[in-house]
């Protein structure tokens, strides 16, 4: 486990170093697109000042990419929905929002860390504060007390701490099982698993099937209080991995701004 | 005394037109009236069907500016389409935002819609709301623009992704490779596939 975890760093890590220094060289030869008059229009709609920020995808790895998108497509569609809709027939609502929250709660180290790495003082407190609140008062955090407080903390992760301090998010990559990452944010992820409880080793001793297990059980519960989110996309998309990829992107930097 | 009758007049002119801004409904008070207009159509049990479609249709062609969004959506490919090109991907484009957007409320279970907030910039805004389902709230941020008296919506910002930086990045590639035919093409498919197959509510 912790060698094939150590060499998934490494790989991620030059994969990451070259997407950065490629994003650098890339990002000279872009020339804005001049705005002027349109026919019918009284204002030009084809560029806003809330455009600025436009954001190019970079995906040089698009076929592996789109191979796995499919992957995690029939994944969703004959194994992890199916199970999760047996679940949802037995499992009563508040019972699920209950595990949802102990899960939420029990990552609450790796917010409380990166908030503190970026330095969001106010912020790290009110991640400390429902910390402490859901594990007594909310039962091991089976209970959500974040609606008694003043503030919603923004969750923070390695990802945004590495964007936070300049790093770009470089290519977009499509990861088996763990769907849509970048090249900034597989890094983020690697960090994070070792300050989550699950499935960071220095909290409890655990399996890698024990970890797996418990990773699954989150991912379906969660998937048992969704609204057909991914159905929706997909039925709606003319090219679902493009709405996909571009939602993904626009959501990190967003995290990251904030 | 001249000038006392000058400025009474300035001043009542200044009041006349304080009240008549006033007056005016803000960009929140606008998109919560919608909003509010199309739920109280979802919560009708004595309509369904194409009747109801219609009643959602009318309601959203009302507040959204389809045309603005069309040419948002293409950006830069816009100039280079031809008029006839640009009407027709503005004709489809706002039927399928509809046919989307239809099937998205039409899955609609009783959630609770909030307003949280507006920010105006001269004759644009943006107002905050957020629909709140299960344990989860969903900010929903609509960007309006005032024209012809009133606020209409030119993007939606779910969950931090703009909907129409989302399109005009799909559309700006599939453009790119298979050119109009293409994506008018593909168009026209999505919009039969969605208005024969609405989806179906599922509980959460």
């Amino acid at each position: 486990m912790s060698s094939s975890r150590l060499m998934t760093c490494l790989m991620l890590s030059v994969w990451f170093l070259l997407a950065t220094l490629a994003t650098a060289t890339a990002a000279d030869g872009e020339t804005p697109v001049p705005a002027g008059p349109t026919a019918g229009l009284e204002r030009d709609w084809t560029q806003l000042p809330s455009d600025e920020q436009e954001l190019e995808v970079w995906d040089p790895l698009e076929p592996f990419n789109r191979g796995m998108f499919w992957f995690n497509d029939k994944l969703y569609f004959y194994a992890l929905k199916p199970v999760a809709k047996g679940y949802r027939a037995v499992t009563p609502v508040p019972v699920r929002e209950s595990f949802g929250n102990f899960f939420r709660n029990l990552s609450a180290p790796v917010r409380i860390v990166n908030s503190l790495l970026q330095f969001k003082i106010t912020n790290t407190l009110d991640e400390l504060t429902m910390f402490c609140a859901n594990s007594t008062l909310g039962i091991g955090g089976l209970f959500d007390l974040r609606n008694n407080a003043p503030r919603e903390p923004s969750p923070e992760d390695f990802g945004q701490t590495l964007g936070h301090y300049g790093t770009p998010p470089g290519f977009y990559l499509v990861l088996p099982v763990l769907g849509s990452t970048n090249a900034r944010d597989a890094v983020g992820q690697v960090a994070d698993s070792l300050t989550a409880p699950v499935p960071s080793p220095y909290y409890v001793k655990m399996e890698t099937a024990e970890v797996a297990g418990l990773e699954t059980f989150d991912t379906v519960n969660g998937l048992s209080l969704d609204k057909d989110t991914y159905e929706a996309i997909k039925r709606e998309s003319l090219d679902p991995y493009l709405f996909v990829r571009n939602g993904f992107m626009q959501q990190r930097q967003a995290k990251v701004d904030k | 005394m001249q000038l006392l009758k000058r400025s009474c007049l300035i001043a009542s002119g200044l009041l006349m037109l304080a009240t008549l801004v006033l007056a005016m409904p803000s960009p929140r008070e606008q998109v919560q009236q919608t909003v509010e207009q199309v739920l109280e159509v979802l919560r009708n049990k004595a309509i369904s069907g194409q009747p109801r479609r219609e009643a959602l249709s009318r309601l959203i062609r009302a507040r959204f500016d389809f045309a603005a969004m069309s040419q948002r959506t293409l950006g830069k490919h816009w100039k280079d389409a031809s008029a006839q090109e640009q009407a027709r991907f503005v004709e489809l484009f706002s039927d399928l935002l509809e046919a989307s957007y239809i099937g998205r409320i039409e899955a609609y279970s009783g959630e609770i819609v909030s307003y949280r907030g507006e920010r105006i910039e001269g004759d644009m805004a943006e107002v905050d709301t957020s629909v709140h389902s299960g344990n989860v709230d969903i900010p929903i941020n609509y960007r309006l623009v005032h024209e012809k008296g009133g606020w209409f919506v030119y993007d939606v910002i779910i969950e931090e992704v703009s909907l129409i930086k989302n399109y005009r990045s799909s559309y700006g590639e599939i453009v790119r490779k298979e050119g109009y035919p293409g994506l008018f093409a593909r168009m026209e498919a999505k919009i039969r596939e969605l208005r024969a197959a609405p989806p179906k509510g599922t509980k959460g």
